[in-house]
């Protein structure tokens, strides 16, 4: 009881400290410099103070979800007792609980980094308008994956749709922020019209909004209203998890908004759609129809792979990140298509597996996803550019920094010993162990799927290559890297604290792996005690490889390098490596532009897939008017956005033209627009008979 | 007869669609030839087993046609047309090896699937049926794939010179070959085929110079 | 096959633990060795004698090592970590014994990755120098890798969906050493789906040349131009270590006679030989491939890894969808 009562206390103390921060946000920051410098002090103060407030929202609300996830029961919440819609309710079931969970983590970090990132730009940009949106945005994703009415989701949805708009904006006086943010609520409100067509589907069985209660009616409902409700959430919850082709928003919202923004929405914000999906598919629907599975599998294949094959041609880096987010939820979708199809065959061993391996990979990405995006958020801070070919050698002036991206890199690359690796591994093995079935169907997929991730991983480290390469490594391309400096301590201690989270989750993966079994267990409706039944998941979570090997691994890796040095210091003796410049050929010295670029490094891949980018050059030589000089060379390279220009564009112009033969009613004469009023009563009546 | 017959015949069987394979990665004119002879040659053996394993001594015809007409005679007469004709060696490709590769292994999978059904309705299934069967499908299907992607006119007579192994395999797989006298004209049908697309071949060439069979598009005005 | 246990069996795994690790330090340059002996040999050369590989290696580490100017950390880092990882990659591997030390640790997808954990770092070290050959050389070898990869994956598919493990132990002792099994068609395509993943992975010909220093043709040898003395001379035995396990991965994964059968000494002895005879004959396969085929364009090897790719999922079609 005791223990319940701390859970509640302390998640009612998180909402309330996030209204407060939100409240006092611009309150306390100014928007104009104060005259005096005391003031301008006391007004970063300020500031310091109400991210304080978010941060200490967010270790409590961790706290809480920790508790929950822990004791493996549901604790229900309830502030206020009175609302329209009856009781506001939030619950921490398991499911909640872990979401909640990786909202707080990465919300504490991104607090803490805001403290410092914020006030750079205190008196340049409102402040308190940024305090505002980051509270309630954390607030607002709290309630999304906590409430218990359908009407009250769609609501606090809506919300956080609108405070991510604003945040997309925040720089509104650039056109490609304005244009992000248009097209991110154009997108998001197909979204929520997906979401309340399910709401209402699920309503005309239930005749009620309750979650409860759709979790009670829902699985006995007749297959073609399952149907409507599992497309209904696939593309409404979809667009906000950016799958491709619901994709387009992401890439041109992510890094429009601030960097630590940034950071929340695709290492937290994108995964309540992931939430959305497993509530419905899930805890909703029980069982579904065997090509859902399938559709989930097509969509989540593609998104990985096309989502890092679109990243690699990126060269502006929170672009790049952004791709990366579509590759990750493709991984993430994996496992989830591993969970349905499995689930639904009655196997719900491998189904286990699956999901465990989606709400894992799901933590790593919010972990390794934001670290990077604080940590380009401290590059774009100290160079004012996100363009790689502009950055290069930023190892030397940003060197924590450098070391917390390079972690962040080798995490996203799925590389052992850190957290990307842990939930890959376990998505390899839901496919593996699935190979056992008999069904052709799913025997054919299975390996083709392994093959898949094993080629989006390994692109995704030649990305990672590329993105980390280019801007820390060589030498610096342009004069944005001439006077930089690193970070203050506050933004390195977030990126610090993430960077740990990585190393900590892929160094003992089973810490986690048992507390999501029965978060798994939940969202299956078993009963986790009984159900002994789960033979694979057991032998797969028990098997040492991804329980003791990664602690084993770092320990020898580390063991065989410090023998390997020591035996090279032993034998040769502790002589230092002459440092010379960089061959050039016998040339007098390097130039900096002689080095590889971005473009440069992705082009064989860009020309091994031609068929997906479509690369056009177009080079433009100037003649000299004199001979002595040499003529200039302008080479224009283009990719072709495939979905824009095929997907987005005719479906665009169709509804476009609908429109305009919908146009021939608004004539202008007031009698006709009388006339339409009067038909429709007519009408009305006519069918009230 | 021991279990040596039906493993030689997998084995074999399982040679002749990496043959077929190999002619669609494969770059040049010759070695599209060679290696449908070297299918035949393979075809030839796996009739020849059958004879030698079943007993099937009417087959023993079909295994010397085979021999004599797809391994040596059609392959001496295209690769006498190749020289002739001094197109160059290397093959257009209106779909390019990788995406062919990935469609004929997705072909394959069909293929098994399309048996499946066959293999199921047999009342008595034998190592001939279920695992030759499956190959002799999917190597008329890829003959049919290699005579659509492809440009020349050339590999457009291997296409259906492969499809029409794939045809003998299948005839073996399911009865045992088939009735003699049907044998016999398929035999001369196609050696008949090779001929006259030969000859046409030629004279395309002779007329556009050059064997790309999309300039025949040209034929419509 | 008498199985030791307790305190014995530790000592058992220790030694064999003991001998695997001084045999995968040992025997890759003697592979080198037979490979540019073959080679010569082949092309009526006498070639340089089985040592050479090793002296080679010794007097790497013996020279100055220099560093360039431009350079950070990962440049000194990067050749520690790509010989760590390989070592142990080499060490977790099934050779030669029954009980290989840390067998349960010989997970496939574990191995794999750390090998692309030394390959990150060797391709980022690349890109520290700032010349652009290094540039051209990562990435060129991140898109080959990438294009492995699913190919890597599916060869072996089949034998560990047999086995219903992908524990290369398991794998390995799974696999009966009939003839019928040895040579079913499954298992011969699945192996030439790995060989060609193996030529590929380890920068041998029809993919790389290991021998040239042409701009136009590098791709392993440009990443590590910059490198020299013992840095180059960990690259180069990380490398060769390489080949070793992927030698190792062909010839236990697809012809596993030879896997000493019990802890016996006797067993244990010819089980190293027989491992060796292996060895040494693909590492003469492989000078025959080098000998006999030129190197492909760079944008005609994806055309080959697609051909691998296709032979593994012919075999994973040939032994589980046709019954």
């Amino acid at each position: 009881m005791l223990y319940s009562l701390q859970s509640t206390n302390l998640f009612i103390l998180s909402l309330l400290a996030y209204v407060i921060g939100a409240v006092l946000g611009p309150i306390l920051a100014p928007r104009k410099a104060p005259a005096s410098s005391a003031g301008r002090r006391l007004a970063g103060y300020a500031v310091t103070a109400v991210f304080l407030v978010s941060a200490i929202a967010s270790l409590a609300s961790l706290v809480a979800s920790y508790m929950v996830l822990s004791s493996r029961a549901s604790v229900d919440v309830s502030p206020f007792p009175l609302t329209p819609f009856g009781h506001l309710t939030f619950r921490l079931d398991p499911l909640s609980a872990f979401f909640l969970l990786v909202i707080s983590l990465v919300g504490f970090a991104v607090s803490i980094y805001s403290l410092g990132y914020a006030r750079s730009f205190l008196f340049k940009r409102h402040v308190g308008l940024l305090l505002f949106l980051h509270n309630s945005f954390l607030l607002l994703m709290t309630s999304v994956v906590t409430v218990t009415n359908g009407v009250l989701f769609v609501v606090v949805w809506e919300g956080m749709s609108i405070a991510t708009y604003f945040l997309i904006t925040y720089e509104h006086e650039s056109q490609p922020s304005r244009r992000a943010g248009f097209l991110y609520i154009a997108m998001t409100h197909v979204g929520t019209f997906f979401l309340i067509l399910m709401f209402l589907t699920l309503f005309s069985h239930s005749r009620s909004f309750d979650f409860d209660s759709f979790r009670i009616t829902a699985s006995a409902m007749p297959w073609g209203s399952k149907t409507l409700v599992f497309f209904c959430a696939l593309i409404g919850f979809g667009i906000k998890a950016g799958v491709i082709p619901l994709h387009i928003w992401l890439p041109e919202a992510h890094p429009a908004a601030p960097s630590n923004i940034s950071a929340l929405m695709s290492g937290v914000m994108i995964k309540t759609g992931i939430y959305g999906m497993i509530r419905v598919f899930f805890d909703f629907l029980g069982t579904g129809l065997p090509w859902w599975g399938f559709a989930v599998l097509i969509l989540a294949l593609g998104s990985s792979v096309l989502g890092v094959l679109f990243a690699l041609m990126e060269h502006d880096l929170k672009r790049l990140l952004a791709y990366h987010s579509i590759e990750n939820i493709g991984i993430i979708l994996m496992g989830i298509a591993v969970a349905l199809i499995f689930h639904q065959a009655g196997n719900d061993g491998i189904a286990i597996v699956g999901l465990v391996a989606a709400l894992f990979h799901t933590l790593n990405h919010a972990t390794f996803k934001s670290l990077l995006f604080l940590s380009a958020g401290s590059v774009v801070h100290s160079t004012g550019t996100r363009n790689m070919e502009e950055l290069g050698g930023l190892i030397k002036r940003l060197p924590y920094t450098a070391t917390f991206f390079l972690v962040g890199a080798v995490a996203i690359s799925a590389l052992p010993p850190l957290n990307g690796f842990a939930s890959e591994w376990l998505t390899f093995q839901a496919f593996f162990r699935g190979f056992d079935v008999a069904e052709l169907s799913v025997k054919t997929a299975m390996p083709i799927s392994m093959a898949l991730l094993a080629l989006t991983s390994a692109l995704a480290a030649a990305c990672f290559v590329k993105a980390f390469g280019i801007t820390f490594l060589g030498t610096s391309r342009s004069r944005h890297v001439q006077d930089i400096h690193e970070s203050p301590w506050n933004m390195l201690a977030a990126m610090g604290l993430l960077a740990a989270a990585c190393l900590f989750f892929g160094i003992d993966p089973s810490l986690v792996i048992s507390r999501l079994q029965p978060v798994a267990d939940f969202v299956l409706h078993r009963n986790p005690s009984g159900a002994l039944s789960v033979d694979v998941a057991r032998s797969i979570s028990a098997n040492p490889t991804v329980n003791e090997a990664p602690v084993l691994v770092a320990v020898l890796l580390l063991g065989i390098a410090a023998i390997a040095i020591v035996a090279i210091v032993v034998l040769r003796g502790n002589r230092r490596s002459r440092v010379v410049p960089t061959w050039a050929c016998g040339l007098e010295g390097l130039a900096p532009r002689m080095q590889y670029t971005a473009t440069g490094f992705s082009k064989p891949i860009r020309m091994i897939f031609s068929s997906v980018f479509r690369p056009s050059r177009e080079i433009d030589v100037r003649e000299p008017m004199s001979p002595y000089f040499k003529p200039t060379i302008r080479v224009d390279l283009k990719t072709e956005a495939i979905f824009d220009t095929h997907v987005y564009r005719p479906l665009m112009n169709s509804v476009l033209a609908a429109l305009r033969v919908l146009r021939k009613v608004q004539t202008g004469h007031i009698q006709s627009y009388l006339a339409y009023i009067f038909i429709t009563l007519i009408v009305l009546l006519w069918m009230a008979l | 007869m021991d279990q040596t017959v039906p493993y030689l015949i997998d084995l074999l069987a399982a040679a002749i669609l990496v043959t077929t394979f190999l002619i669609v990665s494969s770059r040049s004119l010759i070695f599209y030839v060679r290696l449908f002879s070297l299918q035949s040659i393979m075809l030839g053996a796996v009739a020849l087993l059958v004879v030698i394993g079943y007993g099937e001594t009417h087959i023993l015809v079909s295994v010397v046609l085979t021999l004599l007409v797809k391994a040596v005679g059609i392959p001496i007469v295209l690769s006498r047309l190749i020289d002739r004709i001094k197109v160059p060696k290397e093959i257009d490709f209106s779909v390019n090896t990788t995406i062919s590769l990935l469609v004929c292994g997705f072909l394959v999978i069909l293929a098994n699937s399309v048996a499946e059904p066959i293999i199921s309705s047999r009342p008595v299934s034998t190592a001939m049926v279920t695992k030759v069967l499956p190959i002799s499908i999917s190597v008329m299907l890829i003959g049919l794939f290699i005579m659509t992607s492809r440009r020349k006119a050339v590999t457009q007579i291997i296409g259906l010179l492969t499809m029409e192994n794939g045809v003998f395999l299948s005839g073996l797989s399911i009865t045992s070959g088939m009735p003699m006298i049907v044998e016999l004209g398929i035999f001369f049908d196609i050696l008949v085929a090779a001929l006259i697309l030969g000859v046409f071949v030629f004279r395309i060439n002779r007329t556009f110079e050059t064997v790309d069979s999309d300039t025949l598009r040209r034929l419509r005005h | 096959m008498d199985s030791p246990n307790g305190m014995e069996k530790q000592l058992v795994t220790a030694a064999i633990w003991i001998v695997q690790l001084v045999a995968v330090l040992a025997l890759p340059p003697l592979v080198n060795g037979i490979i540019r002996k073959s080679k010569a040999r082949l092309q009526n050369r006498v070639g340089p004698p089985l040592s050479q590989s090793y002296s080679d290696l010794f007097k790497l580490f013996r020279k100055e090592a220099l560093v360039s100017a431009t350079t950070s950390w990962i440049f000194r880092a990067a050749p520690y970590v790509v010989f760590t990882t390989t070592l142990l990659v080499a060490t977790l591997m099934p050779m030669f014994s029954p009980y290989p030390p840390l067998g349960w640790m010989s997970d496939f997808i574990l191995l794999v990755y750390l090998l692309g954990l030394g390959r990150f770092f060797l391709a980022l070290s690349a890109l520290d120098a700032g010349s652009s050959f290094g540039g051209l050389g990562s990435s060129r070898e991140m898109t080959i890798a990438s294009l492995v990869e699913p190919a890597m994956i599916l060869s072996i598919f089949a034998t560990a969906a047999s086995a219903g493990s992908l524990n290369l132990n398991a794998i390995a002792s799974s696999v009966s050493p009939s003839i019928s099994s040895l040579l079913n068609p499954s298992q011969i395509l699945a192996f030439a789906g790995l060989f060609i993943v193996t030529l590929a992975e380890t920068g041998r010909i029809p993919v790389d040349n290991p021998a040239t220093h042409l701009e136009l043709t590098m791709i392993h040898e440009a990443m590590i131009l910059e490198y020299s003395g013992r840095h180059l001379a960990l690259i180069e035995w990380a490398s060769q270590i390489k080949l070793l396990i992927f030698f190792s991965l062909l010839g236990n994964l697809f012809i596993p006679t030879g896997i000493a059968a019990s802890v016996s000494l006797v067993d244990f002895v010819t089980g190293i030989a027989i491992y060796l005879v292996k060895i040494g004959g693909l590492a003469v396969v492989v000078a025959l491939v080098e000998s006999t085929n030129a190197k492909l364009r760079l944008f005609r090897v994806p055309d080959l890894l697609m051909v691998a790719f296709t032979l593994s999922l012919l075999s994973l079609v040939l032994r589980f969808l046709i019954r």
